[in-house]
């Protein structure tokens, strides 16, 4: 009776039997990676505004205070978006002819709101409140990145659960002192960790409860 | 050697006319018959073929319209309501894993028994169980509600941070079914492999012989060959007991680790691995029958295997009796106010007329087995098995029905009713298995050969 | 139902757009809204060009103004999220709601945002401007002039604004020939012909029910919907405190043919044709003159007034006995007399409704429709094609009308034959004012400006007085300029801040009543059938809103339409069962209507409510139910003696959310009733047990500083619903349909549960939220995590990771768990309730739930996360009362109180120690922590076999 197979046949019947048993792990390992790309997160990705605003020159160069522009972050989950007169009341003086700022005069002019492109989304069942966070001692640069360096403004974190949970259940590497909540080049002192807990006890942060589903979910 | 291996397994020494007819007295014999139908089918039998593989084609789609309906439009399309949240999904998927029993229990079980009869039915019954498992799998996931995101139970690494929570039963059964089901799949191939050999050898083609070739993974029967394979298929099937024994004793717990009254008993988990074992030996019966009459194995598959398996359901419907009797007695005996009503809402609520049917079909008719009359005759064998599987589907349901809908408070009492969308993917599931079925015995030998022909040698070496 | 067409699906689409810009110039729907879906396209942030003073976005504002019921005013506070109110709560200054809500205040902010909501005005032509209206009213006021507005009428319901009177006052001077026809579906004529028969002028009686240690209604629902409802509840519950003592505790003798909720928490309850109650009146003044009465009662009804009457007397002072709309004059009169006798806690006021009878406004506006004596026809949000009596022969008299206008908030059957429609604005979108039933006045101050091209009725008015661009806050400021006085604007913002005008209460007047003798009834041979407003959608007015119709009726259960309840002693002899339909034959009028079998009705009276068959409602409206309307009689409203009844062999499923169970044995246990004296003797055994059950769990222990627990006082509960329409407006609760309920499905989070006894009479209610048990067993069984606990105690569910395998449902022994079958809030919305403007009304704290997933009470725990960040924020712990449910703000019972275990002080302690306490099914070990009191019954230990 004639060979069916050629020999080379039982190699090729090996490598099958192995990748059957290592396949699903692999596969589970390139799923992890992608959930985590920023092709997911939309992390590090700039988006088209209507004006270039640049936190690099506003926040960084000229130092402004995020609440000049972001009135409601010490009062409400929204940290607000300026409305175009907070643009105007230097702008009717600055660079009023700028082509750049055209949008800002035609949405006075019109009174038509302008149209910015959210950075920061969060899905809608997850309920972040910036006014706590701030008021315990969470700096808007450590979720925020860099700010004063960015010229057009860009999700500097992943802001995926993972991430978030990693601050709820042990914030103290994250907290600082309240006078330095709106410093946007605070840098942690070498004994963050010990600075961490008195600061911990300083805001009565109870962090067992950060990690309940409904601190976040309702 | 290797007939030392063979020594091992099969002694004491097996009465070879009980389980396979003079007929079938040879190698040559054993193999024409059981693989004729692969390589060269009657056309009567082609017939036969193509109409129930027509018929079970359809109903087949007719599942698949079904669940694409349920996909689209919610799980609402369903009969399921506020209270009565679980329905046909879950007793579904419990009868199909309780078929999906037998197929081990028969090829595992009797194989370290000694009960060399299986070898004519165990090829088959192993067929039906991946099957059975199979379609029960589907049914947890096509009854959630956000059926895309089933893969939760599993732990995987992910952005959230966040594990399956292992207190609950669902998880437990997740791993069960998926255990069993690899099991049953490995079990099965090798089980093949040496028939395989036997039909690349037999094939006269050269299609056939390449893919069985392949699928024989170059077994050439050797006595080393023989060796390994006989100890591993002990080792499996030493293996195979307690997981088919968990199996569903977990998805007892579905039920048991609960709080509602008919549900939270202790019994639970054997009265469940019974009730499989019960169901699962009647579609064997089915099933045998079928095969028996349509490919002519009169020779293999003798009456004498409908004698016992007849004899093992009498035992298993006393079984069960006594289950449904203890229920009774622990409501009774508890003195539990929700328990009691609930035994008496068994039997004089809405449901009763379907209760009396249940153990009609599940304690009274197997009775007739008492009588060797009824037992070696293997159409009436194959009615009573028929009706079991009716009744067990029943028992499945009415254990849903009555305790959901019978809640503790009386406010929120509402009945069941199903609707076209239940009844389809219950049929169509059906069809799918006896479309699947009717593939496997085209495209594999029904039968193991090699294991009926170590019951020929064995009578040979008396 | 009728769907809705692309058109008005456009025009909504539309209008949303504007009214975004417009009005809620709010940021965008991700700010705004938030769905549970995901993957959308990329978000946009839309800032203010210029934002408010007050407004933080994220932060809602809350303001006082009055909505109106039946015409009478009830004060709110509304709360709105960047210019949307999204919810109302009652006022505690305002005396119509003392903190507190109904179901109509509840659902008000639906109809607000109803997709469904007239847009624009309409012409003989078709879609018009107001300035075409303008236009043609001018023209035709220029006709009226010359003939001192001969031909003009005005139409409208009750009306109390003292702006709007001020105004039509106005109007009848301009033109003196001028007519104004005041009617309500809902007519309260008995009551004002009994007053004037008694006293010569329409008195008000205002039962001091609080006050009150026996009552005795005679066919008075004062604890049913209407505009006293929330005060009498309160007064009600506050008079039957287990504390009070037996002597103070208020006993409640109820003689009706109905059961109605104020039957439902009787003490003693009598089924009694309507005809014979005047008997029963007649018996107790007998008895308090100590004469011998001479009024025929059947024995049983002879027995409870004679027990009644004797409660009375021994009470006097403190006695009262009330009589109800349905009846006849001379009752009202003679309970007048029999109260005086009684020196009953009773005010008389001026009535608050300065308009005369109903019934004389509609025989007039007949006779002037029949001899065509109108002109100028303008209906002021009335709808009287719909639910004008009988012999107004309405639409046949009104093509003949050569200029008629119809201003509503729907385009409506009425709307449909007049030439003109003008889209009325909402109460929540506009400036006026309104007295409660005891007079007190209040602004309405609008949160929102008006979602479409919406008129008030002021400035339909000051159209028609010939002004151009009337504003209605003018118009209602120069009404208060003289009481306002000098510093009017510092007294404005008082009274807009406060909710109420201080001193416009109705001063009580004295007045002796005229004894008027009656002669007694003699028991009546033929069928009666007993009309009500239906405790839903009232007279009809509220048929479009989906909450109401979903809303299940208090006593049957029903939802999404009225049946026609029939004795079980009629039933047998006319050999029907629930559901079968039957055509219901007065005079030369017949109707279909659905049988529904009650054991709690006189035998020979049939009774159904108003409200339904509307054929002009909108999407949801159409079609529920049957329209009864057709069958009234102007001079009976309530009563039709001579009804018949045939069958037509059809059947027809009623959808209801629950059946009728009675609880006996064991399950009593439920909902334990105890009288006074077996609680003076303290309660023994299940399920008032000490101690918690043993169990293999660790104990709950930990050292956070909150454990919320709620106490449900079914003692208090009077089973009004508000509780269950507040909680669907607090947590984005979606309505699914007659269909859906038809199958057993149902999405309210908080249910109310009513048991019969063993006689079929009700039991009581038990409202039923989430246990959130300390060991719950829905917790262990979810496989994913989606059901756990937190640690302040909260069984919490986490929709966005359910993945809907409803095993904790299924091992719930409480079943308080809801599931979405469908997409119910997730683009499978019932009939229109899909559309944007609803999407506006949802609360942007709350997950809108999608399909597949499993849902339930969360203690409102956005309520309890918002006040616990503030706390945060001021580094302290909540304090007590800072987090109140949607339910427990709601109830005018005060029967639900939420608090925190923790604090010593909480008031959920203190009822958690008293003797009454008891957990539902706690023998399961489940250690919920909504708890319950027993309820409390107080029968007449004189009265020998009650209630048989």
């Amino acid at each position: 009776m004639p060979q069916i197979f050629r020999p080379s046949a039982d190699t090729i019947a090996r490598i099958l039997l192995v990748s059957i048993l290592i396949g699903p792990f692999v596969a589970i390992g390139i799923g992890y990676a992608v959930t985590q790309s920023p092709y997911i997160t939309g992390q590090n990705i700039t988006m088209k505004q209507p004006v270039p605003f640049s936190h690099a020159h506003h926040a960084g160069d000229l130092a402004i205070d995020c609440r000049y522009c972001h009135a409601g972050v010490e009062k409400s989950a929204f940290a607000g978006m300026p409305p175009t007169t907070t643009c105007m009341t230097c702008h009717s003086q600055l660079y009023t002819n700028e082509p750049m700022l055209a949008p800002v005069r035609q949405s006075l002019a019109e009174r038509k709101p302008i149209h910015w492109q959210r950075v920061h989304r969060l899905p809608d069942y997850v309920y972040f409140d910036h006014s706590i966070h701030v008021a315990k001692g969470i700096g808007c640069t450590t979720c925020h990145g860099p700010v004063g360096t960015m010229p057009l403004m860009r999700q500097h974190e992943s802001l995926t659960m993972g991430w978030c949970l990693s601050c709820h259940r042990d914030p103290t590497p994250y907290l600082r002192p309240e006078n330095q909540v709106f410093n946007s080049d605070w840098k942690p002192p070498a004994d963050q960790r010990e600075q961490g807990k008195k600061l911990l006890a300083h805001y009565l942060i109870e962090t067992r409860h950060l990690t309940d589903c409904s601190t976040c979910h309702r | 050697m290797s007939s030392l291996a063979l020594n091992r397994i099969d002694t004491p020494p097996a009465d070879t006319e009980r389980w396979v007819l003079p007929s079938g007295q040879s190698d040559e014999a054993v193999n024409r018959i059981v693989s004729a139908p692969l390589l060269q089918p009657h056309k009567w039998t082609w017939r036969a073929w193509w109409i129930a593989f027509a018929v079970s084609g359809a109903m087949t789609v007719m599942m698949i319209v079904s669940a694409s309906w349920l996909l689209i439009r919610g799980v609402g399309v369903w009969g399921n309501n506020t209270t009565v949240v679980w329905g046909f999904g879950i007793a579904n998927y419990v009868w199909w894993i309780g078929i999906g029993n037998a197929g081990t229990l028969i090829s595992s079980m009797l194989l370290l028994m000694r009960q060399h009869w299986r070898a004519s039915i165990n090829r088959f019954a192993e067929a039906m169980t991946l099957f059975a498992a199979s379609i029960a799998g589907l049914f947890p996931i096509l009854h959630l509600g956000r059926p895309l995101y089933f893969y939760w139970l599993t732990p995987y690494p992910n952005t959230m941070l966040l594990w399956p929570q292992w207190r609950s039963a669902l998880i437990w059964d997740f791993w069960a079914i998926l255990s069993y089901l690899l099991f049953s799949i490995v079990f099965w191939y090798v089980g093949l492999i040496p028939d395989f050999a036997t039909l690349r050898d037999r094939a006269r083609s050269n299609l056939p012989r390449k893919v069985y070739g392949a699928l024989a993974l170059g077994w050439r029967g050797s006595a080393r060959h023989w060796h390994f394979y006989e100890i591993y298929h002990k080792a499996m099937a030493a293996l195979a007991v307690p997981l088919v024994v968990s199996l569903h004793s977990v998805v007892g717990l579905d039920f048991a680790a609960s709080l509602m009254p008919g549900w939270a008993e202790t019994i639970f988990p054997p009265y469940f691995v019974v009730g499989a074992m019960y169901s699962g030996f009647a579609m064997v019966v089915v099933l045998a029958a079928l095969v028996r009459w349509g490919f002519r194995m009169q020779a293999i598959i003798t009456v004498s295997h409908f004698d016992v398996m007849a004899k093992v359901m009498l035992m298993a419907s006393i079984v069960m009796g006594l289950s449904y009797a203890t229920e009774w007695f622990d409501a009774w005996y508890g003195g539990d106010h929700a328990e009691r009503s609930l035994v008496t809402f068994m039997f004089t609520g809405s449901y009763a007329p379907i209760y009396f049917v249940m153990l009609f079909c599940n304690v009274l008719a197997p009775q007739a087995f008492w009588l060797p009359a009824v037992r070696r005759s293997v159409f009436a064998v194959f009615v009573i098995a028929v009706i079991i599987n009716v009744g067990m589907w029943l028992e499945r349901i009415l254990i849903i029905l009555n305790t959901l809908s019978h809640t503790h408070l009386p406010s929120m009492r509402h009945l069941f009713f199903p609707t076209i969308w239940d009844w389809t993917l219950l049929f169509g599931s059906l069809g799918f298995f006896t479309f699947m079925f009717l593939i496997f015995v085209r495209l594999v030998p029904s039968v193991s050969m090699h294991e009926v022909r170590h019951i020929l040698h064995e009578g040979a070496q008396r | 139902m009728s769907s809705v067409t692309p058109k008005q699906k456009a025009a909504a689409l539309s209008t949303v757009e504007l009214d975004r810009r417009a009005a809620l110039k709010l940021l965008a729907s991700g700010m705004a809204l938030s769905l549970a879906s995901c993957g959308k396209p990329p978000e946009e942030i839309v800032p203010y060009v210029d934002q408010p003073e007050r407004l933080v976005p994220g932060i809602p504002l809350k303001f006082a103004t009055t909505l109106d019921m039946a015409g009478y005013g009830r004060g709110v506070i509304a709360i709105s999220v960047e210019g949307r109110p999204i919810k109302v709560e009652g006022n505690p200054r305002h005396p119509a709601s003392l903190g507190a809500t109904d179901v109509f205040a509840e659902a008000s902010v639906l109809t607000l945002y109803d997709p469904d909501r007239s847009k624009a005005p309409r012409g003989p032509k078709g879609i018009a401007s107001w300035d075409a209206f303008g236009d043609a009213l001018r023209t035709q006021m220029e006709k009226e002039k010359t003939r001192a507005g001969a031909g003009l009428r005005l139409v409208s319901g009750r009306i109390t604004s003292p702006t709007l009177l001020r105004q039509i006052d106005g109007l009848l001077k301009q033109f003196p020939q001028a007519r104004w026809y005041r009617y309500e579906p809902v007519s309260d004529d008995n009551e004002r012909d009994g007053a004037i028969m008694a006293f010569g002028r329409p008195l008000t009686p205002l039962p001091r029910i609080g006050e009150a240690a026996v009552i005795l209604s005679l066919n008075a629902d004062f604890l049913g919907s209407g505009p006293h409802q929330i005060a009498n509840g309160r007064a009600f519950a506050s008079a039957r405190k287990a504390d009070a003592g037996a002597e103070q505790f208020l006993r409640l003798y109820v003689a009706e043919p109905v059961l109605s909720l104020t039957g439902a928490n009787a003490d003693h309850w009598l089924a009694i044709r309507p005809e014979l109650i005047r008997n029963i009146a007649l018996t107790v003044a007998a008895t308090l003159r100590g004469e011998k009465a001479n009024a025929p009662l059947p024995p049983e009804a002879e027995h409870f007034a004679a027990a009644a009457a004797a409660d009375l007397k021994s009470k006097a002072g403190k006695a009262i006995v009330m009589a109800g709309r349905a009846q006849p004059a001379e009752l009202h009169a003679l309970c007048h007399t029999i109260n005086n006798m009684l020196h009953a806690p009773v005010d008389l006021i001026e009535p608050v409704d300065p308009a005369g009878k109903h019934g004389e406004a509609l025989h007039a506006f007949a006779d002037d429709l029949s001899n065509s004596r109108i002109e100028t026809l303008l209906i002021l949000d009335a709808n009287p094609a719909y639910d004008a009596p009988r012999e107004l022969g309405f639409k046949a008299g009104f093509p003949k009308l050569p200029f008629s206008a119809h201003l509503g908030l729907y385009d409506d059957e009425t709307a449909a034959i007049c030439h003109w429609h003008l889209p009325l604005s909402h109460t929540l979108e506009s400036w006026s004012d309104l007295r409660a039933f005891d007079g007190t006045a209040s602004i309405v101050q609008p949160l929102i400006r008006p979602l479409y091209d919406t008129r008030s009725m002021h400035q339909v008015l000051a159209l028609l007085g010939g002004a151009l661009s009337p504003v209605s806050y003018d118009l209602v400021r120069e009404t208060w300029q003289p009481r306002g006085g000098d510093d009017f604007d510092s007294w404005w913002r008082q009274v807009l801040h406060d909710g109420v005008i201080a001193q416009t209460r109705h001063a009580a007047v004295s007045a002796q009543p005229r004894t008027i003798a009656i002669k007694p009834a003699a028991s009546p041979a033929e069928s009666v059938l007993v009309l009500a407003p239906d405790p839903s959608i009232w007279d009809g007015r509220h048929a479009n809103n989906a909450w109401l119709q979903e809303c299940p009726k208090p006593l049957s259960k029903e939802t999404w339409g009225n049946t026609l309840s029939v004795s079980s002693r009629d039933a047998q002899q006319l050999r029907c069962a629930t559901g079968d339909v039957i055509t219901l034959k007065y005079k030369d009028v017949s109707v279909e209507a659905v049988v529904r079998v009650t054991a709690n009705q006189a035998g020979g009276a049939y009774a159904t409510t108003l409200g339904y068959g509307r054929r002009k409602a909108g999407a949801i409206g159409d079609g529920a139910g049957f329209d009864v309307y057709p069958l009234r009689g102007i001079d009976e409203p309530w009563l039709m003696s001579g009804v018949t009844i045939a069958k037509t062999g059809k059947t027809r499923d009623i959808p209801t959310t629950q059946g009728q169970f009675r609880l006996e044995g064991e399950t009593t246990q439920f909902l334990p009733r105890v009288s006074l004296a077996a609680l003076a003797a303290g309660l023994k055994g299940p399920p008032f047990e000490e101690g918690p059950k043993p169990t293999l769990y660790p104990p709950v222990q930990n050292d956070d500083p909150y454990a919320w627990a709620m106490v449900i006082d079914t003692a208090a509960c009077i089973g009004c619903n508000a509780c269950l329409v507040a909680c669907q407006a607090e947590n984005n609760v979606p309505v699914v349909g007659p269909d859906q309920i038809l199958r057993s499905r149902v999405m309210h989070w908080l249910r109310v549960d009513t048991y019969t006894d063993a006689n079929g009479g009700i039991q009581g209610f038990q409202p039923v939220p989430c246990m959130h048990c300390e060991h719950a067993p829905c917790e262990p069984v979810c496989p994913v995590a989606a059901s756990v606990h937190d640690r302040e105690g909260l069984n919490v569910q986490v929709y966005n990771r359910c993945i809907g395998t409803r095993f904790c449902q299924s091992n719930c022994p409480y079943k308080v768990r809801r599931f979405n079958w469908f997409g119910y809030a997730d683009d499978e919305e019932y009939a229109n309730l899909g559309e944007p403007p609803i999407k506006a009304q949802h609360n942007p704290d709350v997950t809108v739930r999608g399909r597949g997933v499993m849902e339930k009470c969360t203690y409102c725990v956005q309520r309890i996360s918002r006040a616990r960040r503030n706390a945060e924020k001021e580094n302290r712990t909540i304090k007590e009362g800072e987090v109140v449910t949607a339910c427990q703000a709601a109830c005018p019972t005060r029967a639900i109180s939420f608090g925190n275990l923790k604090d010593a002080r909480a008031h959920v302690n203190a009822l958690r120690k008293e003797k009454r306490h008891y957990e539902l099914l706690g023998h399961l070990g489940t250690r919920p922590r909504t708890t319950y009191l027993a309820r409390l019954i107080n029968p007449n230990p004189d009265f020998g076999e009650a209630k048989s």
